[in-house]
């Protein structure tokens, strides 16, 4: 019932509203053909948790280094270590900031000023006792004292001492609770930074190996771009008349050895052949367009534009499919060249002369 | 038998999840016992405005009693009180204002289960956080057989509904995880209970194709049904199908159906197909590559059974515990829980026919064993058998005295929900080929 949306479906890319080029390295592909293969001979049995394990791994391959938080909060508490080094920081303080967290509680109440501190004086305080006959005996006697010396400042003096270490000690307390939460916020705020600096850490390493393969893939189709402009002001140049029946063959096929003279038959050279043409092509990314005469391309008349367009499509098409994926596109383009060949070139021509290197912007107008 | 089903809405066009659930009961029960469903005058349950006429009415050939709201719901006061006793410390009595803040305050329909207890033998009350099932569970709680419909939300953490789960007489889940929830937040594992949820009335002949040429549906297309709110995950869902649809090359179209509550992205292939009849839902479901649920809550997606039921896989937010649960168990759908594993969800199922078909087969196979409406019938049967067959063994707890109901003893329910143990309840490794069918009353 829910299939049936699958038929007719595109097999192969082609060009969205977005075009190739702009599908980048990291374009969904489809699972991996053993995956589906392993599928398949599973039956009809379907695992879910196996499906979705296979993607997260296609997805941590695509990405790069994938890591789950799990790992990142292993990660930044390996860094916390190294950053909280015991060896340039006493002992005793880095165990105090790793704990302060989880004891401020018990550390404030350990703190807590004993009840005896607390205790209230006033001047009836002199004369209290726990005894009631001496409290009593104490009382009758009080004027008598007082006829000596007067204790009011005295116990004036002493109700404001109590008062003064009660005030102190609470003080002292409010200051160690407020030392307690800042040390706790402070480990905190280092165990956040340290997760959030390992977070980053992975993301720029992610970020490296995406700005290196979009930097291959640059300079890859600058290169493509070259040889293709390469090929059009071949196509364009004036050719010998024995290499006319062929000049179809080179627009369809962009086989630039069949534009040269100087380059052996196919089916001669087919074992030295392509990797001589690969070295001239990577040639052109090199250096600044020179060696053939600027009207070259200007001004030659015999093909039409349209005629080279197959040959930038396919290419184009190819773009996205990574550097090996091209390499093989080339070689396989330019074995069924080789297999062309004998139809479309009837009278083979004698075996040139080994291009050396440096005379290759001679042999292949390239620019 | 004589049941009554307590429900805060009920109607033909009223489609609410838990309320058309109620309906569905209703009708499937009728089979089996006198049934009559008391309810509200309400239409809209963000107001609770007296729509309907009070009194007796009939739908769909089942009785219905319906009772006026006494006050509306206010959105202002509402919201005070939700925070209030979601983020603060507070007392009972706050939950009891903010209860009757939420509606739909019907005491007329309460003081009628009072009154006619003994009418019936069993009364059916559905959605515990409203008025009516508090105050109806704790009118008749010898005969109270509950049904939840709760979700990991901070109302579940409110410490006025730990009484009503351990005093009502049975509990009728919608799925393990908000079994495993409710006994977590409410130590009630000694009342009766079963996994139950409900099936769907899916209609005898489906035609994907009609769908397409109605709806001018081309090319592979994946679905969400429901109500279009950020609320369900829909901001969401946007986001990660916009950022997928720009990467790959043959994008699938995501089809809406639904009210929309909210903006919808202007993109072409994003459809809003409008609020839909069954026939048109059920063929545009059928014809989708993927149902796709982005609702990080959810105790029973009843479009997920009724995709599975057709045969379509599910693609479902990672971080609803029911949802997933319910994929792993049924091996019948996927999940995602960012933009990467969406795409790659959604890849799977577009480009992998043969899994789709068998995730496919996974889901029909698991909605004829756990939700089709023989199986729900004889869960709510066996329950009812069983609460005939002994007397209460536990009591409904008493509200507290006027002075304790009003001490700021309790925590914020948020972090009292934030506390619940979470994730989904994988009952067995295997597929429904051989794994024991959802719930069992125990």
């Amino acid at each position: 019932m829910a299939t049936d949306h699958n038929q007719g479906r595109r097999g192969h890319f082609h060009r969205g509203r977005r075009g190739p080029d702009r599908r980048g390295p990291e374009r969904r592909q489809g699972p991996p053909p053993q995956e589906q293969a392993a599928r398949s001979e599973r039956g009809d049995r379907v695992d879910v948790e196996q499906i979705m394990r296979e993607i997260r791994s296609r997805i941590a391959q695509r990405t790069g280094v994938e890591l789950s938080n799990q790992q990142i909060q292993e990660l930044a508490a390996r860094r916390l270590e190294a950053i909280l080094d015991p060896r340039g920081l006493k002992p005793e303080l880095l165990e105090q900031l790793r704990r302060s967290a989880g004891e401020r509680t018990i550390a404030v109440d350990a703190a807590a000023p004993p009840a005896s501190q607390s205790f209230p004086f006033d001047e009836a305080t002199l004369y209290d006792s726990p005894n009631g006959l001496l409290r009593f005996i104490r009382r009758l006697l009080r004027p008598l004292l007082r006829m000596f010396f007067n204790p009011t400042p005295i116990a004036h003096a002493l109700a404001q001492q109590s008062r003064m270490n009660t005030e102190l000690a609470a003080r002292e307390l409010e200051r160690d609770r407020r030392q307690a939460e800042w040390n706790a916020l402070h480990y905190e705020i280092l165990q956040r930074l340290a997760v959030e600096v390992s977070r980053a850490s992975v993301d720029a390493q992610n970020l490296s190996l995406r700005v290196e393969s979009l930097a291959a893939k640059l300079d890859f189709n600058e290169r493509r771009v070259r040889t293709m402009e390469g090929t059009q002001v071949q196509t364009r140049s004036p050719r010998p008349p024995e290499t006319g029946p062929t000049t179809q063959t080179v627009a369809a096929g962009a086989a630039p050895n069949e534009t040269t003279p100087h380059q052996p038959p196919a089916a001669e050279g087919q074992s030295g052949d392509a990797p001589r043409r690969r070295r001239r092509r990577r040639r052109g990314r090199r250096g600044p367009l020179t060696g053939a005469p600027p009207e070259a391309g200007m001004s030659g008349p015999s093909t039409p534009i349209n005629d080279v367009a197959p040959d930038i499509d396919e290419g184009d098409a190819d773009t996205d499919e990574g550097f090996d994926d091209e390499v093989k596109a080339e070689r396989v383009e330019h074995q069924e060249e080789v297999a062309a060949s004998p139809s479309s070139s009837p009278a083979p021509e004698p075996a040139p002369e080994p291009v050396r290197a440096e005379d290759t912007s001679t042999h292949v107008p390239e620019e | 038998m004589k049941l009554a089903i307590v429900v805060q809405r009920y109607g033909a066009e009223i489609n609410g999840g838990a309320e058309l659930h109620a309906r569905y009961i209703a009708e499937h029960l009728a089979r089996h016992a006198e049934v009559r469903v008391l309810t509200t005058c309400a239409r809209d349950y963000l107001t609770w405005r007296n729509e309907y006429p009070p009194g007796t009415d009939s739908v769909n050939g089942i009785a219905v009693e319906r009772f006026q709201v006494e006050h509306e719901r206010t959105d202002a006061d509402f919201g005070l009180r939700s925070d209030h006793v979601f983020f603060r410390r507070h007392s009972l009595n706050d939950e009891l204002e903010w209860l009757d803040s939420e509606g739909p305050a019907t005491p007329s329909l309460v003081a009628r289960l009072r009154r006619a207890a003994t009418a019936f033998d069993h009364v059916l009350i559905f959605c515990a956080r409203y008025y009516h099932a508090y105050y109806g569970a704790r009118a008749v709680p010898e005969r109270a057989v509950l049904v939840p419909t709760a979700e990991r939300d901070p109302a579940l953490g409110l410490a006025m509904f730990g009484p009503i789960f351990r005093g009502v007489r049975a509990i009728m889940y919608n799925s393990y995880e908000e079994q495993a929830l409710i006994r977590a937040a409410a130590s009630n594992a000694h009342v009766p209970g079963v996994v139950v949820g409900v099936g769907s009335d899916i209609p005898a002949s489906i035609d994907p194709a009609r769908a397409r040429a109605k709806f001018a549906l081309e090319g592979p297309y994946v679905v969400y049904v429901g109500r279009i709110d950020a609320n369900k995950g829909c901001k969401e869902l946007f986001e990660v199908f916009m950022s997928y649809v720009a990467e790959r090359n043959d994008p699938p179209t995501l089809a809406l159906i639904g009210n929309a509550v909210m903006e919808l992205p202007n993109h072409p292939l994003i459809r809003h197909l409008g609020f839909l009849g069954d026939q048109d839902k059920f063929d545009v479901i059928a014809g989708a590559a993927a149902l796709v649920m982005p609702s990080y809550y959810e105790s029973l997606s009843m479009v997920a059974l009724e995709a599975w039921a057709l045969g379509t896989p599910v693609v479902a937010n990672a971080r609803c515990d029911v949802l997933l649960g319910q994929c792993l168990r049924s091996n019948a759908g996927l999940y995602y829980a960012n933009a990467a594993e969406f795409g790659a969800v959604l890849d799977t199922v577009l480009d992998e026919p043969d899994v789709a078909a068998r995730l496919g087969r996974n889901g029909r196979q698991f909605y004829e064993q756990n939700y089709s409406w023989p199986v729900i019938e004889r869960k709510y049967l066996e329950m009812f058998a069983l609460l005939s067959s002994a007397p209460p063994r536990h009591r409904m707890e008493k509200l507290p005295g006027w002075f304790r109901r009003r001490q700021r003893s309790l925590r914020p329910a948020a972090q009292v929900v934030d506390e619940l143990p979470s994730g989904p309840v994988v009952e067995s490794g295997g597929g429904p080929e051989d794994s024991a069918p959802e719930g069992a009353v125990a």
